[in-house]
């Protein structure tokens, strides 16, 4: 029953991608957020992947021929912890006593390629999973 | 199964789909840190598979590692993904021929 766990692996890799894809739409979002209830400017957020079970019950059920092979997920989501960006702007509301102001200190071309490379992932993963979908209803044709 | 020549597609279609299951992993796990990438000895397991073992995943060897320790090849994915269901469809294909004799043998029978 390989098939049919290899569906919620290719799911747990659209997950991971699409929480990545989401990190980095609040970054772009926020990037020039200087008021976070945490206090302080935005700041930057990123996943950690790591391999782990597909996550299916019914799937790990099924999975004995295969054990330890399996999808991934998201281990953590890492905040940068990098210093602000200091701008000088003595008239915005957010200034400090010498009249700078903190920003977030992100990146925009680099949330971008980031961005296109969690599309190409969550791409890869949707191709690998339509082909699994085939395989699987070639074998139910075998009995039409 | 039905004879020996279908117990072996049988097999050849199971080890197809541990193959495929494998290459989702790869794909799924193509920005883990430190993940390498999974593969069957195709001809070896196969082998195995028909005397009644089970297939065995072992590290493929000899692909460009990434910085982050991860040495997934998109490009080698994609290629094994068609691969892996154009063999799919050819071995599902003679295995439903034999199905199909067994099964006109059996309405001769009701028939006659």
């Amino acid at each position: 029953m390989s098939l049919f766990s290899a569906l919620s692996v290719s799911a747990s890799g659209m997950a991971a991608q699409r929480t990545r894809a989401e990190l980095i739409t609040e970054n772009l979002a926020n990037a020039e957020t200087t008021r976070t209830p945490e206090g302080g400017p935005y700041r930057r957020k990123d996943v950690v992947f790591q391999t782990g079970s597909a996550g299916s019950p019914f799937a790990e059920a099924m999975n004995s021929a295969m054990d330890g092979t399996g999808g991934v997920a998201v281990s953590e989501i890492l905040v940068d912890q990098r210093d602000p960006e200091q701008r000088y702007m003595p008239g915005h509301p957010d200034a400090g006593a010498n009249g700078y102001v903190a920003y977030p200190r992100i990146n925009p071309a680099e949330e971008m390629v980031d961005l296109m490379s969690a599309s190409n992932g969550y791409q890869a993963n949707v191709a690998s999973m339509s082909a699994v979908k085939d395989m699987l209803q070639r074998s139910i044709d075998l009995l039409r | 199964m039905l004879n020996a020549l279908s117990g072996n597609l049988e097999s050849y279609l199971d080890l197809l789909s541990v193959r495929q299951k494998l290459i989702s992993s790869n794909v799924a796990n193509a920005d883990t840190p430190g993940y390498k990438t999974q593969d069957v000895d195709f001809q070896t397991e196969f082998q195995s598979m028909m005397q009644g073992g089970q297939a065995h995943a072992t590290e493929v060897a000899g692909l460009k590692v990434n910085n982050d320790g991860n040495n997934v090849s998109l490009d080698r994915e994609a290629r094994l993904l068609s691969e892996n269901a154009l063999r799919f469809s050819a071995v599902s294909q003679l295995l439903r021929g034999q199905i199909r004799n067994m099964k006109s043998a059996i309405d001769e029978g009701k028939n006659g």
